[in-house]
């Protein structure tokens, strides 16, 4: 069943209980990697681009495809809550999955963080540390689970609801201001997945533009050559032919 | 007419910087050979920061025969190799050194407002560059809040002039404020911008193109903009004003060193005369403390760093930091309310091509007693890119699955905000916090809490840009609260008691140490400051370059003529 994209109605805030729809109204990507293979211009990939890229702009973003496994900043017992959360927090509930643990991990070791800190607040790096411990007190204490990692899928996001709504309290959450925690974790996480090219290819984002530029800026014409047209979930044949391929 | 035939025609006086860069590599020209002083000689001008104050004020003294150096904290800059179309990649642009934020309201700094590196934050700004208002001088006596400046917008017109045509500056005729034209046409609108320009309209809201420091054809050797969107993070292209490409090439040609990599740490008196004689300054790459030696000093490194230093510069005469006897060094520290409304689309907007900044508007800059408090607010187009707009859909309350929903609906929205003016308040405050960076200097802590005119203000803007959006046809909208923009900090006044410095930027303590920077402005309209802040810079320098300020302290051998030209 297609939806008509000029309509709002996937939208969160326009949904009962400000829901999406679950992701099975989206088309298959056929082209580029998206995170969980979903998107909505299932035919794009930003790396048709990449020939024009520059070359320093083309490392960095090369770089991303290619993060190393091992951790360094992050200790092997937090690995598995810290996967757990990453996941939660931007709903990457299957592979492909864009390495936002490895980013994060890279960062934080490498301590480069992003020039503030609340008064009421530890440091950034100290604030992860005391996430992920009190993830697992929650999950611990309220659900009788030994991890946040050992809950499951619904209780996770449970406990990340009441993190988002700064409802935690007792044990580490009393180290520091619960509300700033969520913010210093999702900004980094966000930081993290919507650097990677996969989620460019699931939001059909254009990508590094030097020193090519855009050219079509709207009103009339909004695509470059190597953007594609978005799609639901049609028959993948109607899109295949009004592409001219 | 004649100023629409001139467009793109009328090139600034005394800076050839646009000829001087080159066309194929964006490296700084003249880097290699650029001219070293030692640090025992003492040089006419020492600037600590290479950012929009410091950069014109040395080119224009370099330009008079001073021999300057510049100590910049960051890196000298290689564009081609170091910055990237690309979000997180331009990490290395922020100050991203540890500083401290309390008070009811705190502000988020790092990539929000504070670059670090030769060219300062304008490396990474968006570009508009609309002039202060007339009465941004004055609001005090006109509408009985804020300060009053010891300067008027008069003393700034003829520098406001020179910098347009120095950045240069494209947009329509502007009638707002003092109303001027533009030595560049107005960009192209991209289709993101029109649609916020469709709903002002359909709300009777006049909105007009620009003001941009972009370049809108060619400039010298510096081509037009590519449309690409990476503003905030570096133009790759040159098209973009930043000190790098508008005054430092010319700068390094008269003979200006700009030493990077030097982190200045604290400003050196003289006991016995109570002059500065030097900066102190940590030479990072060797890790070690060195000290450079001046006739006059000037500060240059913002509004967080600029009374970071002077706090830090502690000396027998100035116990509680330098310029600080009147408790007034750090204080008045101005934000402006920056709340982002997103609108959703029927049709495909991508609103990641084109500048940044497109459209703007100062329908509602002065103060209307009806709207219930003084001053106002003016109202500009923005586009976040990808992680912009999740931080974006964040504030929103969005998170999970409901953000990648968001987020893959990207392409179909369009972004308006604000910016308000706030008030000047003496708590609104930077001050040393416990905490020391790696080579022990305490970081600064600025605590910031909005007054109720602020709230009251930030309330109605946020009305009427989210009318603006529902006017242009929106199907749903995010409205998110944010601040930008920093300001004050070294205030300039009338006397020692409510201001650090002078209407000639010279601190009432010390008579060869200078402030030129975003720190010295009492107040901060609803204009972003970036051309200001180089207006201000402009006029000192003229000022001091034809001896209308004494650095000398009254002693005649300090007043003897700088030392002869070394132009080459
Ligand atoms: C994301 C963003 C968007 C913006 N958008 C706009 C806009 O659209 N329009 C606009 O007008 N303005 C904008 N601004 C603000 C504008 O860039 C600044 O107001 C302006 O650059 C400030 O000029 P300045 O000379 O005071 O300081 P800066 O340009 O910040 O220069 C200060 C320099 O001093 C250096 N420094 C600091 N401490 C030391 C030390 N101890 N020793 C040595 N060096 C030191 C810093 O590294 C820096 O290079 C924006 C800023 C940001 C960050
Ligand atoms: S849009 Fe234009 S000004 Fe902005 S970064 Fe790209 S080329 Fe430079």
């Amino acid at each position: 069943m297609a939806r008509d994209l000029s309509k709002p109605d996937h939208l969160p805030n326009l949904r009962p209980g400000r829901e999406p729809p679950h992701s099975s109204w989206l088309p298959l990507q056929r082209r580029g990697t998206t995170p969980q293979m979903i998107g909505r211009y299932p035919d794009y990939d930003v790396f048709d681009a990449a020939g024009s890229w520059d070359d320093a702009t083309a490392k960095v973003v090369n770089a991303r495809l290619h993060m190393p496994a091992d951790l360094h900043f992050f200790s092997a017992g937090e690995v598995a809550t810290l996967r757990a959360f990453c996941d939660v927090c931007v709903a990457q509930d299957g592979e492909p999955r864009v390495p936002v643990v490895e980013m994060i991990d890279e960062k934080l070791a490498a301590g480069r963080l992003d020039g503030y800190q609340y008064a009421d607040m530890p440091d950034d790096r100290d604030t992860w540390h005391v996430v992920l411990a009190g993830l697992d007190e929650v999950a611990e204490g309220r659900y009788g689970k030994a991890t946040f990692a050992a809950c499951d899928p619904d209780t996770q996001e449970a406990i990340v609801a009441l993190l988002a709504k700064a409802q935690l309290s007792g044990g580490s959450w009393d180290s520091l201001n619960v509300k700033r925690a969520w913010s210093v974790c999702m900004r980094m996480i966000l930081a993290a997945f919507y650097s990677h090219p996969w989620a460019w290819n699931e939001i059909g984002f254009g990508g590094p533009a030097y020193p090519q530029g855009y050219m079509r800026l709207g009103p009339m014409a909004v695509r470059e050559p190597h953007e594609k047209p978005e799609a639901t979930k049609e028959d993948p044949v109607s899109v295949i032919s009004q592409d001219g391929t | 007419m004649r100023t629409n035939l001139l467009k793109g025609a009328r090139a600034p006086k005394d800076n050839e910087s646009r000829f001087l860069l080159d066309v194929a590599r964006r490296d700084l020209p003249g880097e290699d050979t650029m001219r070293r002083y030692r640090t025992d000689d003492e040089v006419d001008l020492v600037v600590v920061g290479a950012g929009a104050g410091g950069s014109v004020l040395a080119q224009r003294l370099a330009r008079r025969g001073w021999r300057v150096v510049i100590l910049e904290a960051g890196p000298f800059w290689h564009p081609d190799d170091d910055w990237v179309s690309d979000e997180a990649g331009s990490h290395d642009l922020y100050w991203t050194q540890k500083r401290v934020i309390g008070g009811d309201d705190p502000i988020e700094l790092g990539k929000n407002n504070s670059g670090r590196g030769v060219g300062g934050s304008m490396i990474h700004y968006a570009g508009y560059t609309p002039r202060f208002h007339p009465s941004d001088f004055e609001t005090l006596r006109r509408d009985g809040v804020g300060a009053d400046w010891p300067i008027t917008y008069a003393d700034l017109r003829d520098h406001y002039v020179q910098v347009e045509r120095e950045l240069p500056v494209a947009g329509q005729n502007w009638p707002w404020g003092d109303p001027h034209s533009y030595p560049f046409s107005p960009h192209a609108v991209s289709g993101a911008a029109s649609i916020t320009w469709k709903g002002a309209l359909a709300c009777g809201i006049e909105m007009r193109v620009g003001p941009v420091g972009i370049v809108n054809g060619t400039f010298g050797n510096r081509p037009h903009c590519i449309y690409r969107g990476y503003c905030l993070q570096g133009c790759k292209v040159n098209a973009k004003a930043s000190p790098y490409v508008t005054h430092l090439p010319d700068a390094l040609a008269h003979g200006v060193e700009v030493r990077a990599g030097s982190m200045a740490v604290r400003v050196e008196i003289d006991d016995a005369t109570g002059l500065a004689r030097g900066v102190t300054y940590i030479d990072e790459e060797h890790g070690k403390e060195r000290y450079q030696r001046a006739r006059v000093v000037a500060v240059c490194a913002y509004s967080i760093e600029s009374p970071r230093l002077l706090l830090n510069s502690i000396s027998q005469r100035f116990p509680h930091g330098l310029c600080n006897t009147e408790d007034q060094v750090g204080r008045y520290v101005m934000v402006q309310g920056a709340t982002q409304t997103a609108g959703r689309y029927p049709d495909e907007v991508r609103m990641y091509k084109a500048p940044l900044p497109e459209v703007s508007s100062e329908v509602f800059y002065e103060t209307d007693e009806s709207r219930g408090f003084a001053r106002g607010f003016s109202i500009q187009t923005i586009a976040p890119l990808p992680i912009g707009w999740a931080e974006h859909v964040l504030a929103a309350g969005h998170w999970g699955r409901a953000m990648r929903e968001y987020m893959r609906d990207y392409n179909h929205w369009s972004t308006v905000g604000v910016l308000n003016e706030l008030l000047a308040q003496p708590d609104n405050r930077v001050t040393l916090a416990d905490e020391c960076d790696q080579y022990g200097t305490p970081v600064a802590r600025f605590d910031y809490t909005l007054c109720d005119n602020d709230k009251a203000n930030m309330a109605f803007s946020a009305n009427v840009i989210h009318g603006i959006v529902i006017a242009s046809g929106a199907q749903d909208v995010l409205t998110i609260r944010r601040f930008a923009h920093l300001i004050g900090g070294c205030r300039m006044g009338t006397s020692p008691e409510d201001s650090v410095v002078s209407a000639d930027h010279q601190s009432w303590a010390v008579a060869n140490l200078f402030v030129a920077d975003g720190s010295v402005c009492p107040t901060q309209g609803s204009a972003n400051p970036a051309l200001t802040i180089m207006a201000l810079a402009s006029r000192l320098a003229q000022r001091l370059g034809s001896r209308k300020v004494d650095p000398s302290g009254g002693s005649a051998s300090r007043l003897a003529p700088v030392s002869g030209s070394n132009r080459r």
